[in-house]
């Protein structure tokens, strides 16, 4: 018997039972698709479509068509590969970190946001592999024993690393997702009546019979793998973080990237969490599973790491100033007053200024305006990438070379694209899928009968 | 025992029917469907469902066939007969003599397997002096241009057979002859004694022919001035190397007066600060902020139409200190700063060793240069009448008796050659003119505006095809000879003058006819038989000798005539009268040549069109430049279009571009663009290739009998559209950085480390010094060293360096879009003075600076700021980092460091992340966006097989996707290095020149072996003037820079 706290508040709400636990989140897997997932859906692959377009014309036509230049040589692309990367950091925040530290509310949001993890990253995978002015030869960048002669990697590269921490931190992710998924696609395997659904499901279950034995296996793995990602989420933010800070470019050029960058990410992590589930406990009735309380946990780590996002826009300034280096101070100087402020002062309003709300409780317990805030907080951090990589670039060192640069109807379609497959991804998720762990949440609702 | 029973098959064989005999003869006994299967509706597959399975078996087999076959093996095929002096991948040089204007400087032609892949100037030429203009270098393009005429023109049709042209034009000219009637030979300048000797011959075969000079942009006020005061009608030579004191005003003598390679050559001897010979004095007065104006020591903006008031002020001020006599102007003019006293005081410290130059094309001006030239006792020691220049000869008074003549009918026949008078003059009078005449024939290379008029088109040779000489200066011979054979069914102008005049000569034999040996393309032009006949007498016994030794050599100098002063006539207080106090209603436009496209002959040249002016930095446009005050006065900002109304003649929405520098009341355009019927590069409106710019040619005016390109009371107005020019450089001013060092000649004399103190000592490294740059290492550590003194802008450089190394061309969007290839750019930075007298005062570069003076400025709306700009050139490229960021953060090492000091690009390996360019400090790196080669989209000259003739073999053609930049010439290194080990010389004696320096005309680029202690490269490290750019990042640059030295103190 498990002690429950008389005094906390319920983590699943509505006195559900087992069976309610399963029969609720089951339903949509086994039921035909609402009117509302067809519509999302369509629209998600409408958006798919877009992408396949952007990239086609790309990569028929060259990286020309997109508007980056002799200076700014980076642009939507790699600012939307930091946005997608970062954004795929609360998956393994919640279920990693969070588990290691028993923080068992995570089990009904862990699922999803592993999830979205995983699409997120596969949409940030897009840019810097088609960012490459040859994508096919893109291959060279692993270190694969070859007949090229002696030719191998740059080890000094950040770009090598990063290689080695997106495929490492997706291939941890995705097998960790997998892991837990296992109990929950055998009960479905149970329910389900088609020939097919059948087949793939009892595939995919790998022969789960929830004895004693499997399970304590499941947990042990869990744990292991739990270890495992737990330095990953410090790890990928800060080796993107690297892409930048090892170079020379006034502005870049900066030691305090690795934990501005990991604080980034999980603020728009959680905020690209939040925005995923307050639409999906609305629409798919979660609100006893995805409660209230979840919400506020999740607003007070968004106020927490704007806020460390926040101080590190401070830091960066006065570092700058007390530096010296006339570079430097040029480059802050220029992002807050030269051609791109707006963007400046977009980033500083949407991940300094607007998450101190949640210093109200009301702000924080109230799911339309905490709808709105995830979508603030994702277009300041995507806006962060911006002013961090183009304003930059667009005034380094010599004048002579100092340019403008805006993004391409091909560059906007691309980003635009990627949240066709996000969402693309994230609604066969939801269909065949339980999008909250069942297995876990039934140890944590009271009536266990 | 054998069977001899016959079976028969049928009825029909048995009864033996007629019908079937004659059947059997045929091996099929139906007609077959063979009008189905090969007529046309055949090709469609027209078949049944029987036949699927042959077509799928066939299909299947073939397809499984042809996948069987290997990608065929391409050959290389040797030479059968080796051609004598061809060695593949060794490329051989000749000496000729520029074509792409009339100035003639000797070039050195670098032909490889046969074909002239880039040219240079010849050492020995006392016009080019080993160095060459970008024009003269982007020439070489017009050669492999496919829209140069491939065979002869009727009326507009091509025919291929000369005989029949030749025979009509005889025909015709000899009728046209008889009856009296005028033909006209309207020629640009020619000063080849052998083309001279032809045009002879035609006029004494055709006794009514009139040879008439003309040149597009005019200097014939100068030719008239010395013919009245000197009696004497030619340019003079200006012996810049002798001249302590230069004032010029308005002529852009290191841009594109006259003869700017020479001059450039001999004026930067004079401005190196060394111990030995003190720095000459550079003042310039000039309105449009030309390339010469932003090299100045002192540079004083007037307005256009008062320059004959300043000069007339100069004259005075001269005169009163030497107790000459002065001219009666009713008011002196000054401009601000005092420019012309103290201009008139330096050279009257340096009498007898300046020059007073002016650019207009202005009697009275020219007068008056003259008379001040002739007071100081410039005559007969930096001025040089008696060895005067060829150069240009036109005199417009003539071309407008011929288009008079031509408009009333007079003129039976007009010739044209290397003219093109409807487009650089007025159109409309020229086709009805020619229209008017019963013979009009061009010369023309290609079918531009006046060729399409014309009756016959006989198309001339490119330069580099011809036979010729030519005499830039008097006793100055240069030889022109053929690179390649020519490439389409052309033939030289001066062929098909002396076939009219019959007096062509009988081809030489070839000496190897009828020995069964392939027949060698020896001297197949007649009219290599007429120039070596023409120099017989003048070059000694062994003419054959002397005449090889002068092809040779590229020139043949005759003993030059002793410098004395000339006898003066000419009276400038008589002038009183004449000269112009300006009017004040209005704007004074200024019509100048650019750099880029000169008179507009070279409009079809992408390299040229590509190539940004060295001073706005603006490509593929000509615009109206404005001063920053009428631009504030007007709301008008960069961006927008003016319409220019000037007379009768209005151009609507023309570019504008508010440029520093140019004074106040005064705009400029650049004239040579707008070409029509240039091609598709330059712009054919008939083939739907917009023009690149617009025509400013219709603007020039005639003014006392001479075309005048300062046109007063121009009216602008804002236009209505917008118009985004290509600009390569959008940020002008330096910020306050240390990027390019500067000090004043006073101050260098007292230290030569002047502006140059701030050197970072104080720089630590982790890193363990590279094996080259340790002391005794084997290998070589290559190096380069720029003179900013000595670097004009003048961006030869930039074409020598694309041409080399297959730059692609972009286009004028991917300008647009900051996406030129260049590898070498010359940055150009404009400071602005903070106080509106004094033009020496402190400068600021800061944007916020230069805001908040126009802020101040805009009460009294002088902006004299904008004005009085003081500028900075700095050539700007790979810079080899020893510690290169860009190589650091490769993922794949495709740019890694080499063991000579070389940062080097392995284009294959590239993947294309790009990384490295952002990293890179100086910007420097380039990608290929997209495949530039083969692509409709960039229809320049990588689209066609005849255009990629030029292509350099020893360079790669990049591929889409992959960084390149400056390798140092590393092709030229490596040729450099096996011909030292070829002839057993020391690796300490591998001569290298990169392509930017061979061509600079300046001398500012030097490159070489720091390991040689005894190289100039060397020698140069240990100068007090140098330093690196962004020194203080470490990265351990290999081009070191001089700093730049202003002679301003001294006034």
């Amino acid at each position: 018997m498990i002690y429950d706290s008389i005094i906390r508040e319920q983590l699943v709400t509505g006195g559900k039972t087992a069976a309610d636990v399963t029969r609720d989140i089951s339903r949509p897997i086994l039921n035909k698709p609402s009117m509302a997932w067809k519509v999302g859906f369509t629209f998600a692959v409408i958006f798919l479509g877009i992408f396949g377009l952007s990239l086609f014309w790309t990569l028929w036509t060259g990286i020309g068509v997109w508007n980056i230049n002799k200076s700014v040589m980076w642009g939507w692309d790699i600012t939307n590969f930091v946005f997608w990367v970062g954004i795929g950091h609360a998956g393994t925040l919640i279920s990693a970190i969070l588990l290691l530290f028993r923080q068992k509310w995570r089990m009904s949001i862990n699922r999803s946001a592993e999830a979205m993890t995983i699409f997120a990253v596969i949409c940030a995978a897009m840019f810097p592999v088609f960012h490459m002015g040859r994508v096919w030869v893109g291959y060279w960048a692993l270190p694969l024993p070859n007949a090229f002669g002696s030719l191998w990697v740059n080890f000094n590269s950040p770009l090598l690393w990063d290689v080695f921490a997106i495929s490492t931190y997706f291939s941890v992710s995705l097998l960790f997702w997998y892991i837990g998924l296992i109990p929950d696609i055998a009960t479905i395997r149970d329910k389900v009546k088609g020939k097919y659904e059948k087949f793939w499901y009892r595939f995919f279950s790998m022969g789960w019979t929830g004895g004693t034995r499997t399970w304590a296996r499941y947990e042990l793995i869990s744990l292991i793998l739990a270890g495992l990602s737990t330095p990953l989420v410090l790890s990928v933010h800060t080796i993107v973080s690297t892409d930048f800070a090892t170079s020379i470019v006034p502005g870049w050029h900066t030691t305090i990237f690795p934990p501005y960058f990991v604080a980034g990410a999980i603020f728009s992590g959680f905020g690209m969490v939040a925005t995923l589930l307050v639409v999906a406990r609305k629409v798919m009735n979660y609100e006893n599973y995805i409660t209230i309380g979840h919400l506020d946990a999740m607003c007070k780590i968004i106020m927490l790491t704007g806020s460390l996002v926040g101080i590190a826009y401070l830091t960066e300034f006065f570092i700058a100033q007390y530096s010296g280096v006339e570079y430097e101070q040029y480059a802050f100087k220029n992002r807050a007053f030269g051609p791109y402020w707006w963007a400046y002062w977009s980033m500083m309003f949407c991940n300094l200024v607007s998450p101190q709300v949640f210093w109200f409780k009301w702000a924080r317990t109230t799911p339309w305006f905490i709808f709105i805030m995830s979508i603030v907080v994702n277009v300041g951090m995507w806006f962060e990438r911006f002013v961090i990589i183009v304003t930059s670039l667009h005034r380094d060192y010599l004048p002579s070379s100092w340019v403008m640069y805006s993004g391409s109807l091909t560059e906007v379609g691309l980003f635009l694209g990627t949240f066709g497959i996000f969402f693309t991804c994230f609604f066969l998720f939801a269909k065949f899928l339980p999008v909250i762990n069942m297995a876990e949440i039934k140890s944590i609702i009271r009536n266990r009968e | 025992m054998s069977n001899t029973i016959k079976y028969w098959k049928g009825e029909e064989e048995l009864v033996r029917d007629p019908k079937f005999l004659d059947a059997r003869k045929n091996e099929f006994s139906e007609a077959l469907p063979l009008d189905e299967v090969f007529n046309d509706t055949g090709l469609e597959l027209n078949s049944n469902r029987r036949d699927f399975l042959k077509f799928f078996g066939f299909s299947v087999t073939a397809v499984a066939l042809a996948a069987c076959y290997r990608t065929p093996v391409r050959k290389a095929v040797p030479y059968l007969v080796k051609p004598e002096n061809i060695t593949p991948g060794v490329a051989n040089y000749y000496s000729s003599t520029c074509g792409a204007c009339s100035v003639g400087c000797g070039l050195e032609v670098k032909v490889r397997e046969g074909r002239p892949i880039r040219v240079d100037g010849n050492p020995r030429s006392p016009i080019s002096l080993g160095g060459l203009c970008a024009s003269g270098q982007g020439s070489i393009a017009s050669l492999y241009d496919t829209e140069r005429l491939a065979n002869p023109l009727v009326n507009g049709e091509e025919v291929t057979d000369w005989a029949n042209v030749d025979d009509a034009i005889i025909k015709q000219l000899t009728a046209i002859n008889a009856a009296g009637e005028k033909i006209v030979l309207l020629t640009s300048s020619i000063h080849g004694p052998t083309s001279l000797k032809a045009i002879d011959d035609f006029k004494t075969k055709f006794t009514n022919t009139e040879h008439v000079t003309y040149d597009a942009v005019s200097y014939s006020a100068i030719i008239e001035a010395n013919q009245s005061d000197f009696n004497k009608s030619a340019i003079p030579s200006y012996i810049f190397d002798k001249a302590e004191v230069v004032v010029s005003f308005g002529a852009d003598f290191l841009g594109t007066w006259i003869s700017p390679v020479e001059y450039t050559k001999a004026f930067v001897k004079t401005r190196i600060p060394s111990k030995d010979r003190a720095m000459s004095m550079h003042i310039q007065f000039e309105s449009n902020l030309s390339l010469t104006g932003t090299n100045a020591d002192h540079r004083f903006p007037i307005q256009a139409s008062k320059e004959g008031l300043y000069l007339a002020s100069l004259y005075n001020h001269i005169a009163i200190k030497t107790g000459g006599k002065q001219i009666g102007i009713a008011q002196a003019g000054e401009v601000a700063g005092n420019g012309i006293a103290k201009a008139g005081d330096a050279l009257l410290a340096s009498k007898g060793k300046s020059i007073v130059i002016c650019g207009s094309n202005d009697l009275v001006c020219q007068k008056l240069t003259n008379g001040i030239n002739m007071m100081l006792g410039n005559y007969g020691s930096t001025i040089d009448l008696n060895n005067h220049s060829n150069q240009f000869k036109g005199t417009d008074k003539a071309v407008d008796n011929v288009l008079a003549g031509l408009q009333s009918g007079k003129v039976g026949a007009v010739i044209f050659y290397n003219t093109n008078p409807a487009y650089n003059m007025n159109a409309k009078a020229w086709e009805a003119g020619i229209k008017k005449t019963k013979l009009s024939v061009s010369f023309s290379t290609s079918k531009d505006e006046t060729a399409a008029l014309c009756q016959y088109v006989c198309p001339d040779h490119h330069y580099l095809e011809s036979w010729d000489d030519a005499e830039p200066k008097a006793g100055q011979y240069h030889f022109t000879q053929p690179t390649i054979s020519p490439v389409f069914n052309t033939r030289q102008a001066q062929v098909s003058l002396i076939t009219w005049a019959g007096t062509l000569p009988q081809l030489e034999q070839d000496p190897f006819a009828g020995k069964g040996i392939l027949a060698q393309k020896h001297h197949t032009s007649p009219y290599y038989s007429y120039l070596k006949s023409n120099w017989a007498g003048k070059l000694g016994e062994n003419v054959e000798v002397a005449f090889n030794k002068c092809l040779h050599d590229g020139v043949w100098i005759a003993p030059a005539t002793e410098l004395t002063a000339p006898s003066y006539s000419g009276d400038v207080t008589a002038l009183a009268g004449e000269i112009a106090t300006g009017k004040s209603n209005g704007t004074d436009l200024i019509l100048y040549t650019s750099v880029a496209m000169r008179d507009g002959s070279q409009a079809n040249n992408p390299w040229l069109q590509e190539l940004p002016d060295p001073v706005s930095k603006v490509c593929w446009d000509n615009y109206v430049a404005i001063s920053k005050a009428f631009a504030a006065s007007k709301g008008i900002e960069d961006g927008d279009t003016v319409n220019v109304k000037a007379g009768s003649i209005t151009l609507n929405n023309v570019p504008v571009l508010v440029q520093p520098g140019i004074a106040n009341g005064t705009a400029a355009i650049a004239l040579g663009y707008g070409r029509t019927m240039a091609g598709k590069v330059g712009g054919n409106v008939n083939s739907g290739f917009e023009t690149v710019g617009v025509n400013a040619f219709p603007l020039v005016a005639m003014k006392g009998g001479n075309r005048s390109y300062t046109i007063s009371g121009v009216e602008i107005t804002k236009g209505e559209e917008s118009y985004h020019l290509a600009q390569t450089q959008t940020h002008h001013s330096i910020e306050g950085r240390d990027l390019v060092r500067e000090a004043t000649y006073a101050d260098w004399k007292n230290n030569p480390k002047a502006g140059n103190e701030k050197a970072h000592t104080h720089v630590y490294t982790i890193w363990e010094k590279r094996e080259y740059l340790k002391d005794g290492s084997p290998n070589h550590r290559w190096a380069m060293a720029i003179d900013l003194n000595a670097c004009t802008g003048c961006a030869a450089c930039v074409v020598s360096c694309s041409l080399e190394n297959n730059v692609p061309v972009v286009g004028r969007d991917e300008v647009r879009l900051r996406r030129e290839m260049h590898w070498i750019r010359i940055d150009r930075y404009y400071s602005f003075t903070n106080t509106s007298k004094d033009i020496d005062g402190n400068f600021v570069t800061r944007e916020k600076e230069i805001k908040s003076l126009d802020k101040t400025q805009s009460e009294n709306g002088a902006y004299s700021h904008w004005e009085n700009v003081k500028v900075v050139h700095q050539p700007m490229m790979c810079q080899h980092c020893s510690q290169a960021p860009c190589e650091s953060v490769c993922p794949v090492l495709a740019t890694t460091h080499s063991s000579e000091g070389l940062n080097q690009m392995t284009y294959n390996r590239c993947i294309g992340t790009k990384y490295c360019g952002n990293n890179c400090p100086y910007k420097v790196r380039r990608f290929n966006w997209f495949r530039f080669n083969d692509n409709d989209k960039f229809d320049f000259h990588y689209n066609n097989p005849l255009g990629k003739m030029v292509i350099n073999p020893d360079v790669t053609v990049r591929t889409r996707g992959v960084m390149e930049k400056c390798s140092f010439c590393v092709q030229r290194i490596q040729e450099g290095k096996l011909k030292a080990k070829r002839d057993g010389a020391s690796p300490q004696d591998v001569k290298v020149e990169t392509a930017c320096q061979r061509a600079c005309p300046a001398n500012a680029i030097v490159f070489g072996d720091m390991h040689n202690p005894e190289s100039e490269i060397s020698k140069l490290y240990k100068n007090e003037r140098g330093f690196t750019v962004l020194e203080e990042l470490n990265v351990q640059s290999s081009i070191l820079y001089l700093t730049k030295i202003r002679n301003t103190q001294t006034v």
